[in-house]
């Protein structure tokens, strides 16, 4: 069985990832589009990855906190060319502290 | 003060089955215990891993992107974007699971397939093939903290459903078999075996009398 991967991220991103093979490539322009587009990734049997892109993903958080909660497919945020904004971070920090109940640091 | 379990008889033979209830529950909660222990052992482990995966990530991508740059530079960015969208690379993802304490976590990898000319070999200079080595291993590395990091989340949600098991143990189940249910059942015994006492003493009493 294998699955696919899908990128949401501006063109550069997306330019890379589409050259060594990503299907699933989206470069919304608004955060509802953004969201629009993770929904309809997530609700796709066959996805088992979604990369998405910081700056992108902190427009729409408490969604990608939200479908995080489910183990598959897995959302991983990756930082885009300008560098790591800690959302990941934050987002990973909020996920463990609904877990096991306290605060960790990462 | 928690309820009797409904519907207990007051029986010697329901003493006997509360008991062995009792010492059920008992090593439920011991082994629930250190499964849970030995689970948020595990998770802390997996958490300094991401760390390390998420360093490669970030410095595989901030390769990955000045090599785009270069190739831009060379190529111009509207021909690497077109060179991109062609190129024959396929990627799968494969994800099988494998056991961790009784926990299915996912094993992912990826493979990477290409025909021998990808993309049109003159037409390209060979920074668009740095790139291309570079997004390749920067996708390996992403695969890879994806791995541990869903590993991550289905181990914090078995460490809370194994906490909620345990403290339902210990503050609802236990409590009710021990203090109440089999007390309920002693007493009750007890208060029985003392009627049978008066109504033989009472049953001698008349029985004294009538010989008399």
């Amino acid at each position: 069985m294998s699955d696919k991967i899908a990128v949401i991220g501006d063109i550069d991103t997306v330019t890379g990832f589409r050259l060594v093979g990503v299907s699933e490539c989206a470069t919304p322009k608004s955060p509802n589009e953004t969201r629009e587009l993770l929904l309809s990734f997530f609700r796709d049997p066959n996805m088992g990855l979604i990369i998405i892109t910081e700056p992108l993903a902190k427009e729409v958080e408490d969604t990608v906190v939200e479908l995080s909660q489910s183990p598959v497919p897995v959302i991983l945020l990756i930082s885009d060319r300008t560098g790591s904004t800690g959302t990941y971070e934050a987002i990973l920090k909020e996920l463990i502290r609904r877990a096991v109940g306290i605060e960790i640091n990462i | 003060m928690s309820k009797i379990l409904p519907g207990t008889k007051t029986t010697r033979m329901e003493l006997l089955a509360l008991k062995n209830r009792m010492r059920l529950a008992n090593r439920g909660h011991d082994l629930l215990r250190e499964k849970r222990d030995s689970l948020i052992m595990e998770f802390f482990n997996t958490i300094a891993e991401i760390k390390d995966a998420r360093e490669k990530v970030d410095n595989s991508l901030t390769a990955a992107f000045s090599a785009l740059t270069q190739a831009k530079m060379i190529m111009g960015p509207a021909r690497v974007i077109e060179f991109a969208y062609a190129s024959k690379f396929e990627a799968d993802l494969k994800i099988s699971t494998r056991s961790m304490m009784g926990v299915r976590v996912p094993v992912l990898s990826v493979e990477q397939r290409s025909s021998e000319l990808p993309y049109s070999l003159s037409d390209s200079s060979t920074k668009f093939d740095v790139m291309g080595e570079k997004f390749k291993e920067a996708l390996n590395a992403i695969v890879r903290l994806a791995e541990i990091e869903s590993t991550v989340k289905r181990l914090a949600l078995e460490i809370e459903r194994t906490k909620r098991r345990v403290s339902a143990l210990e503050t609802v189940i236990i409590p009710r078999l021990d203090a109440t249910t089999v007390r309920f059942v002693k007493l009750a015994l007890e208060e029985r075996e003392r009627e049978d006492f008066v109504r033989l003493k009472m049953v001698r009493d008349w029985i004294i009398a009538e010989e008399e």
